[in-house]
């Protein structure tokens, strides 16, 4: 009688437990508006390298292409760079937008950062 | 004896108590992980920062059509009025004036549609280019500028071909001749105006021209501001506040001739009584 009464409530929970997920995860999930560039979609983030690559083209300033490459998180600069580049390569990119991003990520390796330490 | 169905409270209780834990877990204890998310998605400031890329790509290229693809995946409801009003932001931020003209001059040159030869038309781009799916899966192609491109969804291959409009085919920019006053009319409207000079900056197809400098002087003081900060008026728009009877030097600062003697000009009611108006000069390049 006991275990009886005992399935007739953890059959229901189970089962509303497993409803809520259902509904949670795959029906109504969260979703987010605001996001942060580095859940971009891959190919997002490497058409943001490659946007930031074909400012740096003239403007070849290194600083500022560290900065908006900042923007797609905690990797470095030339991490992000390299990686864009190596998307764009399996991606088949023209060879004018891989040369930008190869000239970028040149540059990204070779770049430290103006702090205050680096100003006498 | 009587047999008597009672009502399943137990079982209702329980499942309602699991539909509960169950969502409070799926919502907030361990909500789904978010990737591949889109440029429209991301936060206002991250998107200024993607807008000011690409006004800076732009500058760099002078391509027009990837710029607006570009700005397309932002999913603005008007990107020249977007621009302009990040432009007028970042002037007010005090950053480079540098950075601000490449911002406001390509929602110049998306308004006038000019500086860029028509390879495709922006809509093909669009629609060729933008994904639409928030279910693609991660690996897809590049959105809008691969040349051929193979895009993997749900476990099929779909080719697809772009056309991509290439940097080095967009002619180099060169600036318009120097803006000229073309109108200067009084404005009297009773209990609206209120001495406002206002100007309206406008390129040779009568296109308002956001973010060039004007520059009002007057017998002891200089003002200096730029057009396109009220964006509801014009995007070549820009007003400044008179004082009755004091004469005013107007001048376009892109090469523009001065307007000597600007006053607010004097308007009078029906019934005799005297307010100031507003003065419109309108400058446009020949």
């Amino acid at each position: 009688m006991m275990f009886a009464r005992i399935i007739k409530i953890i059959l229901p929970l189970v089962i509303g437990v497993a409803m809520g997920l259902i509904y949670g995860w795959r029906l109504d999930p969260i979703v987010y508006v605001e996001v942060t560039p580095e859940i971009l979609r891959a190919d997002y983030q490497a058409d943001y390298v490659l946007t930031v690559a074909e400012a740096f083209s003239t403007e070849l300033d290194a600083d500022t292409a560290a900065k908006r490459l900042a923007l797609l998180g905690d990797n470095s600069p030339a991490q992000i760079s390299l990686d864009a580049l190596e998307y764009a390569r399996s991606q088949a990119f023209n060879p004018d937008e891989i040369g930008l991003l190869e000239k970028l990520s040149t540059s990204m390796q070779t770049y430290t950062p103006i702090t205050g330490e680096n100003i006498p | 004896m009587r047999s008597r169905t009672r009502f399943p409270w137990e079982f209702i209780l329980a499942l309602l108590i699991g539909l509960g834990l169950g969502l409070t877990y799926a919502w907030f204890i361990t909500p789904v992980e978010y990737v591949n998310a889109q440029p429209s998605q991301l936060r206002s400031d991250f998107k200024d920062e993607y807008r000011g890329v690409i006004a800076a790509a732009y500058a760099a290229n002078r391509n027009l059509d990837r710029a607006r693809a570009r700005l397309s995946l932002l999913a603005d409801p008007d990107p020249v009025q977007a621009l302009s009003a990040q432009a007028q932001q970042m002037l007010a931020a005090g950053i480079s004036f540098n950075q601000v003209s490449q911002v406001a001059q390509l929602a110049a040159d998306i308004q006038s549609g000019a500086m860029s030869p028509t390879i495709i038309s922006t809509s093909q781009i669009v629609e060729e280019t933008v994904p639409t799916s928030q279910t693609e899966v991660q690996g897809t192609t590049l959105p809008t500028f691969g040349e051929s491109t193979s895009t993997q969804s749900s476990g099929s291959v779909i080719d697809a071909v772009t056309i991509t409009p290439r940097p080095t085919t967009t002619p180099t920019f060169t600036p318009g001749p120097a803006f000229a006053l073309v109108a200067q009319e009084p404005k009297c409207e009773p209990n609206k105006s209120r001495g406002l000079l206002q100007i309206t900056v406008m390129d040779a197809r009568k296109r308002q021209v956001p973010g060039v400098e004007i520059i009002v002087t007057w017998n002891g003081g200089e003002d200096r501001f730029f057009t396109g900060f009220k964006p509801e008026m014009g995007n070549g728009y820009a007003d400044f506040q008179m004082t009755v009877s004091t004469a005013y030097n107007v001048r376009v600062v892109e090469g523009g001739t001065q307007v000597p003697n600007v006053t607010a000009p004097p308007c009078s009611n029906p019934n005799g009584s005297a307010y100031t108006g507003d003065l419109l000069l309108t400058f446009q390049q020949p």
